[in-house]
């Protein structure tokens, strides 16, 4: 091949790059970056309701003055630093495990681990309520193993009722994670563990010398997707504790839902807290995108 | 077969895709969405929002067994005046009204609201004062407010001007369970007209007879603080609408009362509304005290029918003012400004909610929907014995109760407000200081109102 | 030692399940029962099903919240999918510097909670006249970060000496998509269409705000109106979100083979 041309057949592959990637990326320049440019307008804005003014950088000032949303925002980083390495590894564990060619009934152990993600919240949050309540399941056993002697309210102590968010979190969402580490395991050929495993190579060998570096694109996607849903999380701490006991679970989206339609509405401060979440988003996924995003 | 249904739809999916790639990048993935979308595309433009001009109307409001059900009756009422009426009730839960105001308002399109939707009480000032293009003023509609309770009509009522018609009653009762109070050697009447101390000394003997708190509620919401709080006439803010916490001798006997009960365990808190209710039908506390729409939660335990009765709530010890009486919850009709036809809508409000006993008589045996509409109290029907209630008047009682309950200021920043004092009652029952827990929820609801 | 070794595997999957499961025996349980009973924490089934649906039914149109649920999951999914795995593949197969920006600058667009996008995105709708409408439900979450990463992601164990030979075939840049990429990423698609399906089942935020009309009502929204009342009928809300959960349970367990067992082999 001449050089000329390989540069002319480049840029016609680029070309094509771009027109496959152009009604994604417009869809969402229109859907998300349109209205996301307008809540940063209205962030620099203040008032009651559709009565704003203009304000400068006071909303931004403000939130770290707010008690409540410098609560909300330990609370989301406690449960974003400790829910989502339990779970990714769980998820990758299972995932492996499911991923074998001689285990029965795999099909049947995948779906009921998935289940919790497909099971709706109303049932969910009632469940997980009544098994740490004084009297439930939970502390009948605890009572039982002769751990407790008097039934413990786990939702009205702050550090338990955090630990019940973390675990609902874990509970709800490995089966999730696990289905895109089956999916990526597939793209591995199974012949390299055969044969690592006739080389004598110990499961957890396998699991960090074979499973982790071949998944590494997709332990990427899952990091972040993680890491923006949990700084976003809002269903557990409205469900599960209401942000209670005094505050000490609410998370940051749920404040700001709070903000937007339960109090006296101040979009531009809901609007101004929302694009702190933006920043902290986008620093975590920077990093791990600079550590996880390479090319071999 | 698993095959088959992804083969089918992926191959859907392809020819979609490729109906799109034949035209230009960028209209492409309109094409072919507005290819599948119109499909399907069913729910037309115009749809249920408020219909202009005709005789038709559309209601938002919750709950089939109540607030619907006594919408759809109205327009029975309604419709044998005027056959040619129609009513379109669309069942919208209360946080989804309040979405979808706040989303309409604030975006300046409201063609999606309704001409009449049921406002929470609580937030009605806050949406008013909030979103003033979204309401109708109806002081001048022909509805005759002074057919309702004062401290009722209050709720809707800004800077002088009327915008809800009142609905449902939130007047507080007291419950107990007659057989459980007997086994400690107490009747209904040793509960009736009492102070909290006595409650607080009755309750700690009940339940070392019987095992059974007098009293459970939902940790984390203020419900029975506010309860107590109204009771003795006083607010979390004055007319002005500043707060006023700090310094409110009633809110520092309240939390204090509230601390001693839970202490002696006579007040257990549980963390959700299900669990509340749980302790009512399973028998776990021997009674409660909520607004009294709660009568239909505890009636759902059929089998304890005849062993409950109601009476007025215990009033505070040390408070200037304080009364056996107040008011939790309770709804209003509001009128949108998306309504077309306001003389439609006036007419059938003065002439239903705002004016028909027989309405009311019509729907309180089987909704339980007390009215706040004063004439509709001497209805024959409201001096119908209640079996259940061990064949007390409850109705005649309840109205009598509302009819003496101050009233008492929300403000603006109700929400607000509420959160703070649950957030400093929490703390409270964990130990710390009341005034600094006081001092904290004032500086919080100080903050929200950005002072 | 490695009989050992698979009852430890055993051991360590059935625990996860019985976990996981716990919830659905619950509500199945819940169904069954008078909604005292279910408040009561009554444990074993009842005889209550049919009582409980057919209160449901009188209550509910059931059926026309499923159709409507089904019809917007299904538009959804299928586009979506189409729309981001075209992306995904642009972005992975031809990437450079350019797109490698432009794919990051778009993650950012996930990461705005909705709560703060919601109102001017009903502005644009409201001036679009989109409101009330299907284009108007699916049109916000149609082309999602998540999916074009997860597409880019896996595009990226595509062989590229394959793309050489199909073109040196004389295959352009779109047929190779469709007849090399589409078929080898079948895993990728299955595990997409589960979530981008169950994502789509599930979500009430917008729906409620752009939909005022009651025909329109999806299965979440059902369930919503059955705790709005004072009053909640336990073993009706049960019933129904049994139903609710139903839906997704059955498009996983008929996915997961294509997802968890793929088809390695078919690129070499």
């Amino acid at each position: 091949m001449s050089k000329p041309k390989k540069m002319n057949l480049n840029q016609k592959q680029n070309l094509s790059g771009w027109f496959f990637l152009a009604p994604a990326a417009i869809m969402i320049a229109l859907m998300s970056f349109l209205p996301m440019l307008k809540a940063l307008i209205l962030s620099f804005k203040t008032g009651i309701g559709t009565n704003m003014t203009w304000t400068g950088i006071t909303n931004y000032v403000r939130m770290f003055q707010d008690a409540v949303f410098m609560q909300s925002l330990k609370n989301t980083f406690l449960y974003l630093i400790i829910q989502v390495p339990i779970m990714l590894i769980l998820a990758l564990i299972l995932a492996s495990m499911l991923n074998d060619k001689h285990l029965r009934c795999k099909g049947l152990f995948r779906t009921m681990i998935f289940l919790p993600c497909a099971t709706s919240l109303v049932s969910y949050a009632i469940i997980f309520r009544s098994l740490f309540a004084v009297d439930g399941f939970v502390n009948t056993i605890l009572i039982k193993l002769g751990l407790l002697n008097t039934g413990y309210n786990f939702l009205a102590h702050p550090n338990s009722a955090r630990i019940i968010i973390i675990i609902a979190l874990v509970w709800r969402w490995t089966g999730y994670n696990m289905v895109f580490y089956l999916s990526g395991l597939q793209n591995i050929e199974y012949s390299v563990y055969e044969a690592a495993k006739i080389d004598g190579a110990s499961p957890f060998k396998i699991f960090t010398k074979i499973t982790v570096p071949l998944l590494k694109p997709t332990i990427l996607l899952t990091a972040i997707m993680s890491t923006n849903g949990t700084l976003q999380l809002f269903d557990e701490s409205v469900n599960l504790t209401a942000g209670g006991p005094a505050n000490s679970t609410i998370t940051m989206s749920h404040y700001i839902y709070n903000m937007s339609f339960k109090y006296v509405p101040n979009f531009g401060y809901a609007a101004a807290m929302s694009y702190l979440i933006l920043i902290l988003v986008a620093v975590l996924a920077f990093v791990q995108m600079k550590v996880g995003d390479k090319r071999d | 077969m698993k095959r088959k249904i992804l083969a089918v739809l992926l191959a859907t999916a392809v020819t979609a895709s490729l109906a799109g790639c034949g035209s230009s990048a960028t209209t492409g993935d309109t094409a072919s969405t507005e290819a599948a979308a119109t499909e399907t595309a069913e729910a037309g433009t115009e749809a249920a929002a408020a219909t202009g001009g005709d005789n038709s109307l559309t209601v938002w409001c919750w709950d089939p067994a109540f607030n619907m059900y006594a919408m759809e009756q109205a327009a029975e009422v309604y419709k044998q005046e005027n056959p040619d009426f129609n009513l379109n009730v669309v069942e919208t839960p209360w946080a989804d009204i309040q979405t979808k105001l706040t989303t309409a308002a604030t975006s300046g399109d409201l063609s999606t609201l309704p001409d009449i939707m049921l406002m929470q009480d609580n937030a009605f000032q806050k949406n008013v004062i909030s979103y003033p293009d979204a309401f109708t003023d109806i002081t001048g509609s022909g509805v005759d407010f002074t057919k309702f309770a004062e401290a009722k009509t209050a709720y809707s009522v800004v800077d002088g001007k009327n915008y809800g018609v009142p609905f449902d009653n939130g007047a507080v009762i007291a419950c107990y369970r007659t057989d459980i109070l007997e086994q400690a050697g107490y009747t209904i009447d040793d509960f009736t007209d009492i102070t909290w101390s006595d409650y607080l000394e009755k309750g700690k003997d009940v339940l070392a007879k019987t095992g059974k708190p007098l009293l459970s509620c939902q940790a984390g919401e203020s419900d029975v603080i506010m309860m107590m709080l109204q009771s003795a006439g006083a607010s979390l803010f004055d007319a002005e609408g500043n707060p006023t916490l700090v310094d409110n001798a009633a809110l520092k006997e309240v939390m204090a009362t509230y601390q001693s009960l839970v202490e002696a365990g006579v007040l257990v808190e549980v963390n959700d509304w299900d669990q509340y209710v749980g302790t009512l039908n399973s028998e776990t506390v021997a009674g409660t005290i909520n607004g009294c729409w709660i009568m239909a939660s505890i009636q759902t335990a059929a089998d304890q029918s005849g062993k409950w009765a109601i009476t007025d709530m215990p009033k505070l010890d040390n408070v200037d003012g304080a009364t056996n009486y107040s008011n939790n919850g309770g709804s209003s009709w509001a009128v949108t400004s998306n309504c077309k036809n306001t003389d439609l809508a006036y007419d059938f409000l003065s002439k239903t909610f705002a004016g028909s006993t027989a309405l009311y008589e019509t729907i309180l045996p089987s909704s339980g929907a007390l009215a706040t509409y004063l004439p509709a109290a001497e209805s024959d029907v409201y001096s119908q014995p209640s079996e259940f209630f061990g064949g007390d008047t409850v109705f005649a009682k309840i109205t009598e109760f509302a009819g003496k309950t101050p009233s008492n200021n929300t403000g603006v920043y109700y929400y607000e407000a509420r959160d703070a004092v649950a957030v400093a009652i929490t703390n409270i029952i964990s130990g710390a200081d009341i005034d600094t827990e006081i001092q904290t929820a004032q500086d919080t609801v100080n903050f929200a109102m950005g002072k | 030692m490695i009989k050992l070794k698979r009852v430890g595997q055993y051991a360590f999957l059935i625990l996860a399940s019985i976990l996981s499961v716990f919830p659905l025996i619950y509500m199945l349980i819940a169904a069954t029962n008078k909604s005292v009973d279910v408040i009561k924490g009554k444990m074993i089934p009842g005889n209550y099903l049919i009582e409980n649906f057919k209160s449901l039914m009188a209550q509910q149109d059931v059926g026309g919240a499923m159709w409507n649920s089904f019809k917007y999951a299904i538009v959804l999914t299928v586009i979506s999918l189409i729309i981001c795995s075209l992306a995904g593949y642009g972005f992975e197969i031809y990437h450079d510097k350019g797109k490698d920006i432009v794919m990051n600058i778009i993650l950012l667009a996930m990461m705005v909670p909705f709560a703060a996008t919601m109102i001017p995105l009903f502005q644009m709708f409201s001036s679009a006249k989109l409101l009330n409408t299907t284009m108007g439900f699916i049109l916000p979450t149609i082309s999602t970060p998540f999916l074009i990463m997860m597409f880019r992601q896996s595009a990226r164990s595509f062989p590229h000496d394959i793309m050489e030979a199909a073109r040196i075939d004389g295959l352009n840049e779109i047929s190779i998509f469709f007849k090399m990429f589409f078929p080898t990423m079948r895993s990728t698609y299955a595990a997409a269409m589960t979530i981008t399906f169950m994502n789509a089942w599930n979500s009430y935020l917008w729906p409620k705000v752009i939909m005022s009309d009651a025909k329109s009502m999806t299965m979440p929204m059902l369930v919503a109106n059955l705790k709005a009342g004072y009053v909640t009928d336990y073993g009706v809300l049960m019933l129904a979100v049994l139903l609710c959960s139903i839906p997704t349970i059955i498009v996983f367990f008929l996915l997961q083979k294509s997802f968890a067992e793929g088809i390695t082999g078919a690129v070499k």
